[in-house]
């Protein structure tokens, strides 16, 4: 059985980086996914992987509508047998997906085939944009059709991507609702204290209508997690750099998952979301 | 080989790239792309796809359009409506009295977490709400549009049709959905003075009713007993449109920034709505602020609670039904008195 799983996000959401960290973390094989048969062209995931070896993130991927599909056959840890197929589609093509309210036929195509998705949003991104204040509203209100030029506030990408996803992704064969991870990358990022009251709770803080709207979504089944694929910030950590400059990417990075008694963990499997998003 | 090429194996027709890996336009195997005109007039240098077996146009890319979430018209909505309980709020109001203000301020209050009491849960036409409160639509060109919008479209242009917020309370976690119609004041305008009520069909519907006034002209005093006069023919237009049954309506009087309405011409003007037989309650606010005594978003809060019913005196749904013993009511009723 082969499932795709769709990565959806805005530009430097931290897309690429996670297909070219969760690539070493399903060959090592020690998570929820590995493995099973070795695919034939890595040579995508291996360019990105190449960059974080190399102590860094990988460049922002402003391929426009470029494609790069990484498919993988995997096993979950019961020994079930399926094959994932990664579509990676730049983080301009989302925005602009957004901005005119379509996309391209082949990606929509891949959208309605996906059995569920990462949808990803990151820390600090000097990508991000603010959301409208009185001042700023007023200023563009009173000068009619000059907005054009103002980027949509990233809080409002985010609930069009999950919007694109609740119309377009189906129920499983089972009937239940498609899966969709919320990944909030670059988790390393931040203080213990928000650490503690996990993604959620940062995601409602920092884009209430995104946050609202997770808490409202019934069609679709959303899950949140943090992520950190190196374990700390590559441009700015040297002893992050050095460590996987020395000892390579095994046994860095984690995601942090809420715990049953509502805690927040880290877990070192990578491949965790992919695994949730499959239904593994 | 391409023709074109004298090349065996030239690849260009078919990819567009040169198997000997060189420009098309300057390789010296190519053999038509310097051929002079015969009347010495000057030709553009043929390209890759002036070569015979090229495609002569590219393939174009199609796109498939997601279901748009800009104003809803009336066939989006009634889905929505039959799927839960929508409050639907009609909105009347003249030409720059607020009424956009209004809705770009709420929906301000509520993307940045500072409506009191509620927070955001959804929208179906979020990009609509975006779009108003940055400015980026105006109506058609300038001219308002004669009716509500059928079907919803994507559009450059704004379309009057209905903006959807739902709102959870923090209070009693409840979830409200406000149908907010955006449309332009012309209507009311139109409403007012030729008594123009078929394209406000829709209001028949609605639960509440917002008149927004613009609070600058209710100060000045040559032309505040005008628009008392105008708010109160509105009234009696509302109340023909509802055939003596209007709903509830909350007079909003903006810019509460730049001054305070006075009591008295408050009264006045309540008076005046429902001497028409409108049942109204005057609501001051300021969704945009030119002063630091008034924050931006002034009485939406209060605008939002006693739209959904929060605060709007409705009876109790198991109301006290136990008899009041001092009144002795039959007795009484037997004494006439």
């Amino acid at each position: 059985m082969s499932r795709s799983v769709i990565l959806i996000g805005g530009p430097d959401s931290g897309k690429t980086n996670y297909v070219g960290r969760v690539w070493p973390a399903l060959d090592s094989g020690g998570g929820m996914l590995r493995i099973s048969k070795q695919p034939g062209d890595i040579s995508f995931v291996l360019d990105v992987t190449d960059h974080l070896n190399a102590g860094t993130f990988a460049p922002r991927t402003d391929r426009g509508d470029a494609r790069r599909d990484f498919e993988v056959a995997v096993a979950t840890r019961d020994g079930v047998e399926t094959s994932i197929v990664i579509p990676d589609i730049s983080g301009e093509l989302w925005a602009k997906a957004v901005r005119e309210g379509e996309l391209p036929t082949d990606w929509m195509e891949a959208l309605r085939q996906a059995q569920g998705a990462l949808l990803f949003v990151r820390v600090q991104s000097d990508q991000n944009v603010r959301a409208l204040d009185w001042v700023t509203s007023k200023a563009l209100m009173s000068k009619a059709r000059k907005a054009d030029a103002t980027k949509i506030p990233t809080q409002v990408v985010l609930c069009e991507l999950l919007r694109f996803l609740e119309v377009s992704l189906a129920p499983s064969a089972e009937g239940e609702r498609p899966r969709v991870a919320i990944v909030v990358t670059a988790w390393d990022a931040i203080d213990s204290e928000v650490f503690e009251k996990g993604p959620t709770a940062w995601l409602e803080r920092e884009y209430p209508l995104f946050g609202g709207r997770i808490r409202d979504c019934e069609n679709l089944d959303l899950k949140v997690f943090g992520l950190s694929v190196v374990g700390g910030d590559l441009k700015t950590d040297a002893a992050c750099r050095a460590a996987v400059q020395d000892t390579g990417l095994d046994g860095l990075g984690w995601v942090a998952i809420e715990g049953e008694d509502g805690m927040w963990h880290r877990l070192g499997d990578l491949t965790a979301p992919v695994a949730w998003a499959i239904g593994a | 080989m391409t023709s074109g090429c004298s090349f065996e194996g030239c690849t260009v027709a078919e990819t567009g790239i040169c198997a000997l890996g060189r420009e098309p336009e300057v390789c010296e195997n190519r053999t038509d792309a310097t051929t002079a005109p015969l009347d010495g007039a000057t030709i553009a240098t043929p390209g890759i796809s002036d070569f015979h077996g090229a495609p002569v146009l590219d393939r174009p890319r199609t796109s498939v359009p997601f279901p748009p979430s800009y104003t809803l018209g009336p066939d989006a909505l009634a889905p929505l409506m039959a799927s839960r309980y929508f409050t639907v709020v009609g909105i009347l109001g003249e030409p720059n009295s607020g009424k956009t203000a209004c809705l770009a301020s709420l929906y301000l209050l509520a993307a940045n977490a500072s409506l009191q009491d509620w927070k955001y849960a959804d929208s179906k036409s979020l990009m609509g709400l975006e779009d108003i409160a940055r400015g980026a639509r105006v109506w058609n060109g300038g001219s308002p549009p004669l009716q509500m919008t059928q079907h919803t479209e994507v559009s450059d242009d704004r379309r009057a049709g209905f903006l959807h917020l739902r709102l959870a309370s923090e209070r009693s976690g409840s979830k409200v959905d406000l149908a907010l119609p955006d449309l332009p004041g012309e209507w009311t305008t139109k409403l007012i003075t030729h008594g123009q009520s078929d394209r406000f069909e829709f209001l028949k519907r609605a639960d509440v009713l917002w008149i927004v006034v613009d609070g600058r002209v209710l100060m000045d005093p040559e032309r505040r007993q005008g628009a008392i006069t105008r708010l109160g023919q509105l009234a009696g237009r509302i109340d023909a449109l509802f055939e003596g049954r209007p709903p509830r309506a909350l007079v909003v009087v903006t810019r509460r920034d730049m001054h305070e309405i006075d009591s008295a011409v408050g009264e006045r003007l309540l008076g005046e709505i429902r001497r028409k037989g409108v049942d109204a309650r005057l609501v001051p606010v300021a969704p945009f602020s030119e002063t630091p005594n008034v924050r931006a978003g002034f009485g939406l809060t209060e605008l939002v609670a006693l739209t959904t019913g929060d605060d709007a005196g409705r009876p109790g749904f198991w109301p006290d039904a136990a008899a009041d013993e001092s009144s002795r009511s039959y007795l009484q009723y037997r004494r006439g008195t």
